[in-house]
């Protein structure tokens, strides 16, 4: 089975986010960037199908040269090759054009079955998989929380609201995005990174992709004309002072609330 | 003279509550654009739920009714809902942002090639544009999105504005284009509902939630728990703390945890998504200890206390035995 996992990289969960100048984005330089939270779980099921039995695990990823680090963590991790879209023509473009990009990249692969997150953690949009399902012509569910496969088929439990799951059975080619907590992703080890060194990254671009008209803003069909710090509301009585006069003050209101 | 289209959800047996909020949207576009507001109800048996939304402002509603559309399957509803797109043609479609929305609105954006926002908390009319604001980064940014050209899909976060509730003369029309089986590839096996086991957080009066922010499995129970204790109160937590496997899954608060409302929830490192405020906001009185002061969580609080966790906790819970010692 050939499986690919569409890895996004993303500002580090702890990243402190600063607006740039023009107000359409946050500020990239300076700050660390990691493999989006949901990806990593995408990638960890890819590794746990091979490891038990036979798979071809391709990692792909666009976006800039910082990427590479991604996807080398990726490789050492134990996928076998990694595609690196970078081209800077692709930037600026909305969730279709990057499904554009990838339903290009499965064309070229043939994959049996593509995994990939929920949703990024910066955009959070959760558009780009059953974008991509549709473009390449496959059948797809998202928020996976258990993989199966099934009698030729792929059996997916997926997370509805409240703690209520749905089973489906999707034929392969498929493609399905994970839930965080689907499984505990595993480290790189040191005999993988070693191992992770002779693998190849192959770098591509739109042209090359034949998407070249497809992407970018001039193709995006909805764009971000600006990003803000959202209005505070009346917000939170903030309480000041030191820890033991803030602790005090916590008491008294515990204890208006009658529970002390 | 364009028109909105509005893919309604059913849920046990009745018209989701979110679509009425969908209406709402969808009225405010249209008053403001001079659209007409359409609607589709896909499902097996679904003429009295068709009538229903018709007579609550979903105008002319499609209705489209299939064995095929007995259970919600990716492709057996995207097929229905192109069907009344092409009946339609809509400029803009709306989705309620569920498990069905976040599945199959963007592959119907996609097939229509259409622009695409996602979960958006509002949808705006400036100049006869269309301006959709959504949160990015978890809650810590927002962003306003303008369309290029229709039609535009955008999905809308359940509870985002109030249900319309008011009456509003609309039709029902048969659409006959439930898909045949054989044309299906997924298949509907089943749904469940996780049982619940151990703790049932509904049920506490005080919560102390740990988040991402309390670092590791030990110190939920050398910070987090104690303070609980102390306050005889039960333990919670966010996502992330259970899909680390630190803690099992009942005690997650959120949209696909459990929802609660305590007389007394604190949340100690918890940034406040939105899936965890679903999950606490109807609590009575909220604490927020994080270090973040532009923490969303510090939104829905009434008290909040910027500072380490590890430091205001455990003196928190050090003062809470003290005063119930003197009482
Ligand atoms: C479909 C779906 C369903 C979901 N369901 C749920 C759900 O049911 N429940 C849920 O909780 N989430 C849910 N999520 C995840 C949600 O989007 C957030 O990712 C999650 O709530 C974040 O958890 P957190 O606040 O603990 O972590 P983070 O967002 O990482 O926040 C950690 C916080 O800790 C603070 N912090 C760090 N160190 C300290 C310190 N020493 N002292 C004080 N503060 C500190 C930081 O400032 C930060 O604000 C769901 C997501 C999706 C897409
Ligand atoms: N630039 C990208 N490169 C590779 N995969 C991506 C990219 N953007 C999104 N994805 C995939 O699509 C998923 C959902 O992303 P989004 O639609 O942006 O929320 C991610 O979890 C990734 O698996």
């Amino acid at each position: 089975m050939k499986i690919m996992v569409c890895l996004k990289q993303v500002p580090h969960q702890d990243a402190r986010l600063d607006i740039n100048a023009e107000g359409t984005w946050i500020k990239e330089d300076g700050i660390k960037f990691e493999i989006n939270s949901y990806d990593q779980y995408a990638l960890e099921e890819a590794l746990r199908i091979k490891d038990a039995g036979e798979a071809e695990v391709v990692v792909v990823s666009i976006g800039p040269d910082r990427v590479t680090q991604s996807l080398r963590t990726a490789l050492g991790m134990g996928a076998d090759r990694a595609v690196h879209v970078k081209d800077p023509a692709i930037e600026g473009s909305d969730a279709l054009g990057i499904a554009r990009t990838l339903a290009a990249v499965a064309k070229e692969e043939g994959p049996d079955l593509i995994l990939t997150g929920l949703m990024s953690d910066d955009v959070n949009t959760a558009a780009v998989p059953p974008m991509l399902a549709q473009l390449a012509d496959m059948p797809h569910t998202t928020a996976a929380v258990k993989v199966e496969q099934h009698d030729g088929a792929m059996r997916v439990e997926r997370e509805l609201e409240g703690g209520a799951l749905e089973v489906v059975d999707l034929p392969r080619p498929c493609l399905i995005s994970v839930q965080t907590g689907l499984n505990q992703v595993r480290y790189a080890s040191l005999k993988g990174i070693m191992a992770a060194k002779k693998k190849s990254i192959d770098v591509k671009t739109a042209a090359d992709l034949g998407v070249a008209d497809q992407v970018g803003p001039a193709a995006a069909k909805i764009a971000v004309e600006k990003i803000y710090t959202p209005p505070k509301g009346e917000g939170a009585e903030i309480l000041s002072g030191s820890t033991e006069e803030v602790v005090q003050k916590l008491v008294a209101k515990i204890k208006e609330l009658g529970l002390l | 003279m364009g028109s909105i289209l509005i893919v309604a959800e059913i849920q046990k047996g009745a018209i989701r509550e979110a679509t009425y909020e969908l209406v709402s949207f969808a009225r405010r576009v249209a008053e403001a654009t001079d659209r007409e507001v359409k609607s589709v109800v896909a499902g097996k048996g679904i003429g009295t739920q068709a009538e229903e939304l018709s007579k609550r402002g979903g105008g002319e509603v499609f209705a489209i009714d299939g064995d095929t559309l007995e259970h919600y399957t990716v492709d057996a509803f995207q097929h229905a809902v192109q069907a009344a797109v092409e009946a339609a043609s809509p400029d803009l479609v709306l989705f309620s942002n569920t498990p069905t929305g976040w599945d199959l609105a963007p592959r119907v954006a996609a097939a229509l090639e259409a622009g695409f926002a996602s979960d958006c908390f509002d949808l705006l009319v400036e100049d006869g544009k269309l301006v959709f604001l959504r949160r990015v980064f978890n809650g810590k940014l927002d962003a306003r999105l303008v369309a290029r050209g229709t039609p535009v899909v955008a999905s809308m976060q359940p509870g985002a504005t109030a249900a319309f509730e008011g009456t509003a003369d609309g039709k029902v029309t048969a659409l006959d284009a439930a898909p045949p089986a054989d044309s299906l590839r997924v298949k509907f096996v089943e749904t469940r509902v996780a049982e619940a086991k151990g703790v049932d957080l509904t049920k506490a009066s005080i919560i102390v939630s740990g988040g991402r922010g309390v670092g590791a499995p030990e110190k939920f129970e050398e910070v987090i728990k104690p303070l609980a204790e102390a306050l005889g109160g039960a333990m919670g937590a966010s996502r992330p703390v259970v899909d680390a496997g630190w803690l099992p899954h009942e005690y997650q608060v959120g949209s696909s945890g459990q929802v609660v409302a305590p007389k007394l929830y604190v949340a100690c490192g918890i940034s406040g998504a939105i899936q965890h405020l679903v999950g606490m906001k109807g609590s009575n009185f909220i604490i927020a200890i994080n270090k973040d002061p532009d923490a969303p969580i510090f939104e829905v609080a009434d008290v909040g206390v910027v500072a380490d966790l590890f430091e205001v906790v455990p003196a928190l819970t050090q003062a809470v035995k003290e005063a119930k010692g003197a009482a």
